[in-house]
């Protein structure tokens, strides 16, 4: 039993690494062009076509794939703030909505004429890869994901705080208006976010393409949940949102293994409920980046 | 517009909406516009929620399912004929949308929306698990039809898509009018302060949270009617139906014929319903086409068809250019 609930415990936090990764890239881009970006989720299914093409297609051992499919989706996700999202920067939220509803219904439709609805697998090199240690069963495909996720998001935080891009996007995200006054090239900045955000989800969907399956429709149910965790995470800092994915991913483990796997989507709907007892005030107060 | 001319317009409508079975006689179209008729009750209650009180909200659909799984399970289990399964389905979606606007309407913006988009997708997973009560992915077939109540309780049925098509334009022609009744009022005028400056609506005094539970639960409880109607009309119900995209699919409806106006999400669900019918020739590129469709609205349209023809008229009325 003990060793079940550490086994749950370790793929829930798994879980919980890949759900950052999306949910950093949403909270970068909800913090600095204030849109909630639906399609978010379909960038996470093209990160893992775009790794899943450059395996097949060049022979690459997976983690140059994964690189190149990050830099891949970095560029596609310059392209999508130009030309989709910028003319719409400071609308009303409902329009940013409807429009990531729009590119979603788009880009997985699209993913689906063109790739098929058929659920494919990457094949990397460190599935066969099996480790044992204290009782616990983990492949090394796994233990990757999360050293990924704990790297990029080390990187990011990094980046966010200390460079002078970083800093940019943290006075564009207090104060678009005084941000620009100063001289930031604001336009510059959300093509950067959106870079990082379409990179980091790039990173996510590949590594659950490895561990699971990649199809056309993987996006829509990782995104949700990546909010669950943005909104948990109180909009506060990079420290919230690695918390609160950390508890969605073990919430929805566990309860999956001891409660009732049928509802396991269910679970961080009701965290959110018990976060809004518990701190009625604390999930809107806090300020963004 | 003044009153005679109002009630002229009125008049055209109903007339219009009366001859239609006549011009369009194939089961087919009647179908689609009693699809029409249903999503616009699900267009006027949403309207209610987010043109008027500006509390986006993206479970409709999940009202909409309740309302239509207490419906059928009333009629089914209970015996009941649709007349009164048909107020049990709206209640139970009330009493939830109640509970959930309790409980959630003190975020705003961003995260009320995802929060009850999520809500919306906790009630598509119990549909689907509770199979005792909603039989699962199975759903419920061999839902009776409504009957009318005819002389000495014998009950006729309705049978045919005309007498449908009469019952769905009765039905949201009664919702257009509670929702016309309560814009005009007090009530909707306190609405209406909330969306535009929630603050300054408290300050006047108005008790905002009280406000908008009651336009997210009168909301609910509606589209809780519409699915009843749904589900006595197609006569059968499954989880599939109330999903996550409904719910945008209404908020497509609500926001692309206007949604500040009462007109406007009627004619937003009439158009989405009858267009990609149309669009049904593109085959598999139409969800693609949808989508893009959808992008370029929200760019170069984003008032929605009611406020676009609105601006056009008062800019040639005024000779301005319109900003």
């Amino acid at each position: 039993m003990i060793a079940v609930f550490f086994q749950q415990a370790l793929n829930g936090i798994i879980l919980g690494s890949l759900y950052m990764l999306v949910a950093l890239g949403l909270f970068l881009i909800f913090g600095i062009l204030e849109v909630t970006n639906f399609a978010h989720g379909e960038f996470y299914m093209l990160g893992a076509f775009a790794t899943l093409f450059v395996m097949t297609g060049l022979g690459a051992p997976f983690l140059p794939a994964v690189v190149l499919a990050m830099l891949c989706m970095a560029a596609f996700g310059i392209v999508v703030e130009r030309v989709v999202f910028r003319p719409i920067v400071g609308k009303p939220l409902i329009n940013g909505m409807l429009l990531s509803f729009g590119l979603s219904t788009f880009l997985t439709n699209a993913a689906l004429l063109l790739f098929t609805a058929d659920p494919r697998k990457i094949e990397s090199e460190f599935a066969q890869v099996h480790l044992r240690f204290l009782g616990l069963h983990v492949t090394l495909e796994r233990l990757l994901a999360l050293a990924v996720g704990t790297a990029l998001v080390g990187f990011l935080a990094h980046f966010i705080q200390h460079t002078k891009t970083g800093k940019a996007m943290r006075a564009v995200a207090q104060d678009r208006i005084a941000a620009q006054m100063a001289g930031i090239p604001v336009f510059r900045i959300y093509a950067v976010t959106f870079a990082i955000g379409s990179m980091l989800a790039s990173a996510a969907g590949s590594m659950v393409g490895a561990i699971f399956l990649v199809s056309p429709d993987m996006g829509w149910t990782v995104v949700l949940k990546a909010f669950i965790v943005v909104i948990l995470g109180g909009m506060g800092n990079i420290r919230g949102i690695v918390c609160a994915s950390l508890c969605v991913g073990l919430v929805e483990s566990l309860g999956g293994g001891f409660v009732s796997y049928a509802y396991k989507d269910a679970y961080p709907f009701l965290l959110l409920v018990l976060a809004f007892l518990l701190r009625p005030e604390g999930l809107v107060g806090g300020r963004k980046a | 517009m003044n009153r005679a001319g109002r009630w002229i317009a009125a008049l055209c409508t109903a007339a219009g909406l009366l001859c239609v079975p006549a011009l369009f006689s194939l089961d087919y179209y009647l179908h689609i516009f009693v699809m029409a008729g249903i999503h616009a009750m699900l267009a006027i209650s949403l309207g209610l929620i987010i043109g008027f009180t500006g509390q986006v909200s993206l479970c409709h659909a999940a009202f909409y399912g309740i309302g239509a799984y207490g419906s059928a399970l009333a009629s089914l289990t209970l015996g009941l004929p649709f007349w009164l399964a048909m107020w049990a389905g709206g209640l139970s979606a009330g009493v939830l949308s109640y509970t959930l606007g309790r409980l959630v309407l003190r975020l705003r913006g961003h995260f009320l929306a995802i929060t009850t988009a999520f809500f919306g997708v906790l009630v598509t997973v119990v549909l689907n698990n509770w199979v005792s009560v909603t039989k699962g992915p199975m759903g419920i077939p061999g839902i009776p039809r409504p009957g009318l109540p005819v002389f000495l309780g014998s009950w006729t049925t309705f049978e045919s898509r005309v007498s449908y098509y009469y019952l769905v334009v009765a039905f949201v022609a009664g919702i257009a009018y509670l929702a016309y009744r309560i814009v005009g009022s007090r009530l909707g005028r306190a609405l209406i302060a909330i969306r535009e400056n929630e603050e300054l609506a408290q300050s006047l005094g108005i008790e905002t949270m009280r406000y908008k539970v009651f336009a997210f639960t009168l909301g609910g409880g509606l589209a809780g009617v519409a699915g009843a109607f749904y589900a006595h009309y197609i006569l059968f119900i499954s989880p599939v139906t109330f999903t996550i995209g409904e719910s945008i699919n209404i908020l497509v409806m609500v926001v692309f014929g206007g949604m500040t106006t009462l007109a406007g999400p009627i004619i937003g669900a009439a158009i989405l319903t009858i267009l990609p019918e149309l669009l049904r020739m593109a085959g598999a590129l139409r969800l693609v086409i949808y989508g893009l469709t959808l992008m370029a609205f929200i760019v170069w349209m984003p008032q929605g068809i009611v406020g676009a023809v609105r601006e056009l008229t008062t800019r040639t009325r005024t000779g301005k250019p319109g900003g």
